[in-house]
């Protein structure tokens, strides 16, 4: 699919670029116009979203076969002729889509649209929206690049701007939060970088167009067990090496989840990121961690996967019990809800480790829905904490009456968040202890305990906040404007439409889900059965 | 006899052409400036300048071939071709550096400054020779024009107690080492007879040698070299050097003088213990002759160099001195490259070089920017710059970025070969010392971006302005930069057909 | 016929004398005639080894590290008389304004 002959892929990747470039050009003293143009230039993002979303097959699977991805654009973008050392050298321009990313792909437009709204009063306007597209296309670039090496490109142009947007904008310990941030994920993806040059060396494809034998940084080549070169360091199934990648690998994604113990560069991250910023990190960027993993990990390495499915599950259940009581224990609105997300991350983290139908469906949901849950509540304590300059839970009280409306969206986010049924949160929760109680009974039953605290912290943050007596410092406080209700009701019609009707969701992961699970579990059993297991 | 010399000579000269035209435009540069310097102040910036682009077409027209001149002594080949390129490269981008200095600005005011273009050509011949020699005495002695010219660059503001001390210590430095470099080349010439490095070689694999012999003396021409591209433990220098000399020849220093010492490395490496009887079964990989732990002796100082560099890097104020320690831990990262003893280690190499032209000098210029309009290198300087010199700070981040090797700038290009080379050839554990570095590195670069930005803009300091000269100079530094990031076939193309040398597979 | 060993040892333990100088001593002058000894050393040992192998490379190397030294010396003589025109002293312990 083609609009002016170039890929509706790249123009959902590259769009936001060419709005840096024009945001770059606008004039001094024209703020309003960079508003706009990133507005306008994301608001046809989410467009594109729904184009692709309309002309969506629904039977294709992808993952690991070519002709099971949609809107797939492959050109040749290096290419190195050999010498009699070493062979040709190839990197492909391939982008495509399937099951997997669909809903991600989805997920950042939207949010990127709503963090542009968002942005509307931040100093500084020019470099605050050229970071921001930039951030934009680094993100809707790793969802959807199927090369290693575009995905790895992708990956690391997003952290200077992500480094520039917390550093500059951010709170008062902007800029420890910001170089934590920054240290952290690049240590995660140089692990991720030496593992990439080990499968490029490892897997070798007969070129169709030269027929030559080649290297390839292709994610697909690397799926299959024929493509590995015998003697290369990642050759066979259930080797030492294999599991070390998978765990470096691993570690990379686990620091972007966050999964304990390489969480601790997000709450600094979250409190001290301005509220859009928040918005993407807990909404697009936490995703990329669980997305590689099921892109990358699983089918790459389904043997170290399997190995290492139980203690994957085991960390799921500390995500879910250390978010949840770390959060309990916050007096900063902010933070709290940083907390929370490392909880409601290791929902997703147990539903992969689960490797079922039911496990890996309910992860991706609640990758989505918390994306658009956590996003709604981040925006929730910027409302708040524009308006009083302070997110401190105890100094507040009383709000339901002083903020109506306030209330009411607060409340459809909140429910969401501790999993009430009819809304959103309780679809993939309760899919993801579905697919983790088959697998892993007891871990599913001990995390359960996580839904409860949950409840405990978001009933407490609810009292604290709406009920009891209205401190006299707040008698003055307004309630929410327009267009912090632009930026909030579209995500709470989702988060109860999905809630009631979440068909749509599973439907469009449906397949390749289901190819997924086959695929991994068949092929990480494989050598276990064949007796290479040492 | 005498004919058959004669006739050899003029062949030789013929493809020693761009040696001769950087000898004559030195010469030219030392007697325009005596005849017209007192009136044109610039002259031998400009003859300097026309002179090395006639060394380039000469340098371009002798590409591809490979052969060797004036009876062994010297080689032609693809290999010391590349390097040339980055000398020339290197020179000509100086060069324009110093016609904006503002330290060279002062010292012209006082005196003729024929003498530093003259000694700006002479270290860059210096160097050409390094990367052709193949004798142990041509080895020594373009060592030593590179080391002697860069003593007095260093020294060259005599006026200034910082300059002076520095090109102090770099003499007495450069002395030792070269004192005990030429101990262990009288050791090899004691155990071969030869200087040729290939009748070394020869030598070596028809009549045996002492391994233990071998060793010290291996260590000791080591020294030398270690000094010249500033290997931990040789490393002294570089600091007090680098923050002591002027800008722009510390710039010229970090980049020609080391990739000197690399070419000159490789191929004495390369060429000396390799052992031609054992096929490796690996295309492009070369054994090294039995009993000496080549490959762990560079595997070990390269681990320490990157390291020892980044670490102390990180408590650096002064940004000279930063980039000095930045650029001990490049010498760290480059010397991957030669642990694998194979081609893709040197192909990754000489991108890696090519990369770290540009980064390196471009952080060097902007340092020397910021340095004329503050009066200052320190860090604390560049506190709130990002809103006083917006695109100053914009294009210096690029170049930190570039260093630190993060996509898409060609630093990582140059990373990721020379990691590729390391997992290739299955050396993991470096390349995770080298990544680990990466990290390390990343926070004492990412200080500079962070004073240059995060903080608020102090209020009373005007903007600075940036003449369009210098805003060229910089975007013919950080187009390269970003283009080569994204696009790299063109560089990889050339390094791999580079890295072929005279007389070896 | 005095055998090639006592060469090389009376050049090692030069080259060794040359070597402490450098590091120990302290001032510059003095250096620069340690590093002289250091490169004399090596003229002994090359002068042994050719005439023992008995081709006359090695002695060609000899006049150019004679060459080399001189130009080495005499750059760095004036180098030194640039600090003391600074300084007024050639103490490489007062020579400190570079460190960490």
């Amino acid at each position: 699919m083609q609009i002016l002959g170039i890929g509706i892929l790249t123009w959902i990747v590259f769009l936001p670029i060419v709005a840096m470039i024009f945001v770059l050009l606008v004039p001094k003293g024209r703020e309003t116009w960079i508003k706009w143009i990133s507005v306008v230039a994301t608001g046809l993002q989410v467009i594109l979203a729904a184009v692709l979303l309309l002309n969506y097959r629904y039977d294709l699977a992808g993952v690991n076969t070519l002709e099971g991805f949609q809107f797939v654009e492959k050109y040749r973008w290096i290419d190195v002729s050999g010498v009699a050392w070493f062979g040709r050298i190839v990197i492909d321009y391939f982008l495509g889509v399937d099951g997997l990313s669909m809903p991600m792909v989805v997920l950042t437009a939207l949010i990127s649209f709503i963090g542009a709204i968002a942005s509307w009063e931040l100093p500084k306007t020019k470099g605050y929206y050229a970071l921001y597209l930039l951030l934009d296309t680094g993100m809707m670039g790793v969802f959807v690049a199927l090369d290693f090496f575009l995905f790895y490109i992708f990956w690391e142009v997003m952290l200077l701007p992500m480094y520039f947007l917390i550093g500059i904008w951010g709170g008062p310990r902007r800029e420890y939060a910001a170089i934590k941030f920054f240290i952290y994920t690049l240590l995660g993806s140089v692990l991720m970088l030496l593992v990439m040059i080990g499968l490029y060396f490892s897997t070798s494809i007969i070129d169709p167009v030269t027929g030559e034998k080649v290297h390839t940084f292709n994610m697909l080549a690397m799926m299959d067990p024929k493509n590995y070169e015998p003697g290369s360091i990642f050759s066979g199934l259930h080797t030492t090496w294999r599991y070390i990648a998978y765990i470096a690998l691993f570690i990379g994604f686990a620091i972007k989840v966050p999964i304990v113990p390489f969480h601790t560069w997000l709450p600094d991250a979250h409190v001290e990121a301005p509220t859009p910023i928040s918005v993407i990190l807990a909404g697009v960027l936490l995703k990329m961690g669980t997305y590689g993993m099921l892109r990358i990990s699983f089918p790459i390495f389904p043997d170290g996967m399997i190995k290492y499915a139980l203690p994957m599950a085991i960390l799921g259940f500390i995500n879910i019990v250390y978010g949840a009581l770390a959060a309990m224990a916050q007096e900063d609105f902010k933070k709290l809800i940083a907390y929370s997300s490392i909880s409601h991350m290791g929902y997703v983290v147990l539903g992969m480790a689960a490797l079922n139908t039911q496990g890996v469906t309910g992860a991706i949901m609640q990758m989505f829905n918390h994306g658009t849950i956590t996003a709604m509540l981040f925006l929730i304590v910027g409302v708040l904490y524009d308006r009083a300059h302070t997110r401190g839970l105890y100094e507040f009280g009383g709000l339901a009456n002083q903020m109506p409306k306030y209330f009411g969206i607060v409340i459809i986010a909140f429910f969401a968040a501790l999993g009430l049924p009819g809304l959103s949160g309780f679809i993939s929760e309760a899919f993801v202890f579905l697919g983790a109680f088959q697998t892993y009974k007891w871990i599913a039953i001990f995390s359960a305990t996580g839904v409860i605290i949950t409840a405990g912290y978001i009933l407490w943050t609810t009292q604290r906040l709406f009920f009891g007596q209205l401190p006299e410092r707040w008698k003055n406080l307004p309630d929410i404007n327009a267009r912090e209700l632009v930026t909030l009701v579209p995500l709470a019609i989702i988060v109860i439409f999905l809630g009631v009707y979440p068909s749509p969701l599973i439907n469009l992961m449906n397949t390749s889900v289901n190819h997924l699970v086959k695929f991994v579990s068949e092929m990480g059993q494989a050598g276990m059965q064949l007796g290479i297991l040492p | 006899m005498e004919e058959r010399f004669i006739i050899e000579l003029t062949q030789s000269l013929k493809n020693f052409l761009p040696e001769v035209s950087l000898t004559v435009t030195l010469s030219l540069v030392i007697l325009l400036d005596l005849i017209f310097g007192r009136r044109f102040k610039n002259i031998g910036a400009f003859v300097s300048l026309a002179g090395l682009v006639v060394t380039l077409f000469f340098t371009i027209k002798q590409y591809g071939g490979s052969y060797q001149i004036f009876r062994g002594m010297f080689v032609v080949d693809p290999y010391s071709t590349f390097f040339k390129f980055v000398f020339l490269l290197s020179a000509f981008v100086i060069v324009i550096f110093s016609l904006q200095s503002y330290e060279l600005r002062e010292t012209s005011a006082r005196r003729r400054i024929g003498e530093y273009y003259f000694f700006i050509l002479s270290l860059t011949l210096g160097a050409f020779l390094m990367a052709g020699s193949v004798n142990l005495i041509m080895m020594y002695l373009s060592l030593e024009l590179v080391s002697i010219s860069s003593y007095i660059l260093a020294g060259y503001i005599k006026e200034s107690e910082r300059s002076s001390e520095a090109s102090m210590k770099y003499v007495i430095y450069g002395a030792l080492s070269s004192g005990l470099m030429i101990y262990g080349i009288s050791l090899v010439y004691g155990l071969t007879g030869e200087l040729n490095i290939y009748a070394i070689n020869a030598s070596f694999l028809s009549s045996g040698y002492s391994p233990i012999v071998l060793m010290i003396s291996l260590v000791l021409i080591l020294a030398g070299f270690g000094y010249k591209i500033s290997a931990v433990p040789f490393h002294y220098w570089t600091p007090d050097v680098y923050e002591g000399a002027p800008i722009t020849v510390t710039a010229f220093l970090s980049v020609s003088s080391k990739a000197a010492g690399f070419a000159m490395l490789v191929r004495f490496l390369k060429a000396s213990f390799i052992d031609r009887t054992i096929t490796l079964g690996i295309e492009g990989a070369w054994a090294v002759i039995q009993g000496l732990p080549l490959t762990e002796i560079v595997a070990v100082l390269s681990a320490l160099t990157m390291t020892v560099g980044n670490i102390i890097a990180i408590w650096q104020n002064n940004l000279k001195r930063m980039l000095a320690y930045s650029s001990i831990a490049h010498a760290g990262y480059i010397l991957m490259g030669v642990v694998v003893m194979q081609n893709l280690g040197i192909s990754a190499m000489l991108i890696y070089f090519l990369a770290y032209l540009f980064m390196n000098l471009g952080a060097f210029y902007c340092v020397m920017l910021v340095a004329e309009k503050t009066g200052s290198e320190d860090i604390e300087v560049y506190k709130g710059l990002g809103y006083r010199a917006p695109f100053l700070s914009i294009v210096f981040t690029i170049f930190l970025v570039s260093l630190t090797g993060i996509p898409p700038t060609f630093g990582f290009i140059g990373k990721l070969y020379l990691f590729s080379a390391l997992i290739n050839a299955k050396v993991i554990w470096l390349a995770v010392v080298g990544v680990l570095n990466s990290v390390v590195s990343l926070y004492y670069y990412i200080r500079v971006v962070r004073n240059m930005f995060l903080g608020d803009p102090e209020s009373g300091k005007e903007p600075i302005n940036f003449s369009p000269a210098h805003i060229v100079v910089m975007l013919i530094l950080v187009i390269p930069t970003l283009l080569f990031g994204v696009y790299f076939t063109p560089i990889v193309n050339f390094a791999q057909i580079s890295v072929a040398m005279f007389g070896l597979r | 016929m005095i055998p090639l060993s006592w060469y090389l040892f009376l050049s090692l333990i030069l080259f060794t004398i040359g070597v402490l100088g450098v590091l120990i001593r302290r001032n510059a002058i003095v250096i620069f005639m340690c590093i002289e000894l250091m490169l004399n050393s090596v003229n002994l040992a090359l002068v042994g080894f050719s005439s023992y192998i008995g081709n006359e490379i090695g002695q060609m190397l000899v006049f150019f590290v004679l060459v080399v030294a001189a130009a080495e010396v005499s750059v760095g003589l004036a180098i030194i008389i640039a600090i003391f025109r600074n300084r007024l002293t050639v103490n490489i312990d007062e020579i400190n304004l570079l460190k960490w």
